[in-house]
């Protein structure tokens, strides 16, 4: 039953997930068009390369979704709505994520074509660059929680809220979720522009349906995650616990979606030059106040 | 039972990807192929009730290998890897030294006698807290000593890796 709840809860996010895109780009807000744009997808021929790897052109965008929906599930909406409940849940995000950057490697190389395979390589080096910005600033959450379950990460922020007690990283996972979500400006791995689409060009019809699905519900699940990690999940007054949740997730997809589209496309190196040489010592930083925060702080 | 079944199941799933390794004449798929073998092995971990090594594994491994990936097909001649491209050499020697360590490995799983690790397994938190206090307390020492090692060959390679003027 509440595998079921939160499948449901899931589905919608992903649609409402689908309609801000739009919005975001296009400006208008049409609630019926990512249903309309589905049908028209799934009626269309569904093209081939004329020399792909089958096994990894077709599971590349299923490993995509896969993942996603892997990470998605140590992640609660309220308290009881937690389809897996793992001691290891925050680390579990991380491993699932990682296999996002698999997916699009496998996708690029797939197809044996130029763009897609520039695409995918791309994508693993943005990949190098923003992983450990991922992962430090969730050992960070989990040392205020003393946990790695997603459940006590929430409850440790009812004093107050991760945002605010450690800003730095916060922003850093934001930037770096929105990366993993190759959201503009990090889009150069599916950049429509020079890439002709890029890793995910070649794909059409149902299979374009899959990828789209799949980076969706990544979307969702890195806006999920940002709640869960920073945002204090479902904590919050008068409403109740899932609403809260849903809600502030809507609030972090609509920064993330929109944000982007006000900066310039970031290089793929300069991207990898930022995470490693200015991203990753603010996050050394940001643990080392979190752990001086724990033990000067009050008990 | 189903516990068996699955630790069956991943372990054949590890062995079949490792297979595919040598067999395929690409270095995308050969990587891919031992990405997902090790996968399989943490996936193994996780049907063993060792939750925090198997999701440590499956999360180190595909990252590991995706780099792995990008940096081999970096270095080769083989523009993005899309060539086909021979995945082994020495043949028959590399044949017989698999077959006998394969051999070696199973009879030490057969003859070896393993006494019982632990009466009951601990719940995955309390897994997670003493593995933590293992490296903290015990092996701090062999970690730190192994950390340092790292960083410093990571260093050198880094100093030998600039260009400097001539």
């Amino acid at each position: 039953m509440t595998l079921v709840a939160y499948l449901l809860l899931v589905f919608v996010g992903a649609y409402v997930v689908a309609v801000v895109e739009e919005w975001s780009t296009s400006g208008r807000l049409r609630p019926t068009a990512p249903l309309l744009h589905g049908l028209a997808l799934l009626a269309r021929e569904s093209l081939t390369p004329r020399r792909h790897d089958r096994n990894l052109f077709e599971a590349g965008p299923t490993l995509l979704l896969v993942a996603a929906v892997l990470a998605l599930v140590a992640l609660p909406l309220a308290p009881g709505l937690l389809p897996v409940e793992l001691a290891t849940g925050a680390l579990w995000l991380n491993a699932a994520l990682v296999y996002v950057a698999v997916a699009l490697l496998m996708a690029g190389w797939g197809p044996d074509g130029a763009y897609a395979m520039v695409g995918g390589f791309r994508f693993v080096g943005q990949f190098i660059g923003y992983a450990m910005l991922i992962v430090m600033p969730v050992t960070a959450v989990a040392m205020r929680a003393e946990s790695l379950a997603t459940i006590a990460v929430v409850e440790s922020q009812a004093p107050l809220w991760n945002v605010l007690a450690q800003p730095l990283g916060f922003v850093l996972f934001l930037v770096a979720a929105m990366a993993v979500c190759f959201l503009p400006p990090f889009d150069q791995p599916v950049a429509a522009a020079e890439l002709a689409g890029g890793v995910f060009g070649e794909y059409t019809g149902v299979r374009l349906v899959v990828v789209r699905l799949g980076r969706l519900v990544l979307v969702l699940t890195l806006a999920l995650s940002v709640t869960v990690l920073f945002l204090g999940g479902w904590l919050g007054p008068w409403l109740p616990p899932a609403v809260w949740s849903l809600l502030k997730t809507l609030a972090v997809v609509l920064v993330m979606l929109s944000v982007g589209r006000y900066l310039p496309r970031l290089r793929t190196d300069w991207a990898l030059e930022w995470g490693w040489k200015l991203g990753i010592p603010l996050a050394l930083v940001n643990i080392l106040w979190v752990g001086v925060v724990l033990l000067v702080g009050p008990a | 039972m189903i516990q068996v079944l699955f630790v069956v199941l991943f372990g054949a799933v590890a062995i079949w990807f490792a297979y595919k390794v040598f067999t395929t004449a690409s270095m995308m798929r050969s990587a891919l192929a031992l990405l997902f073998s090790m996968t399989a092995v943490g996936a193994m971990f996780l049907a063993l009730q060792a939750e925090f090594l198997g999701v440590l594994q499956i999360m180190m491994m595909a990252s590991e290998m995706v780099v792995m990936a990008l940096f081999m097909i970096m270095y080769m001649m083989n523009p993005g890897g899309l060539a086909a491209m021979e995945m082994t050499h020495q043949k028959r020697l590399s044949i017989a030294v698999a077959v006998v360590a394969g051999l070696l490995a199973v009879g030490a799983a057969l003859f070896g006698g393993w006494p019982l690790a632990t009466e009951a397994v601990a719940a995955p938190a309390g897994q997670t807290r003493e593995l933590g206090l293992e490296i903290m307390e015990r092996s701090m020492l062999v970690f730190e000593t192994a950390g340092v090692t790292i960083l410093v060959a990571m260093i050198a390679t880094t100093a030998l890796a600039i260009r400097r003027p001539a």
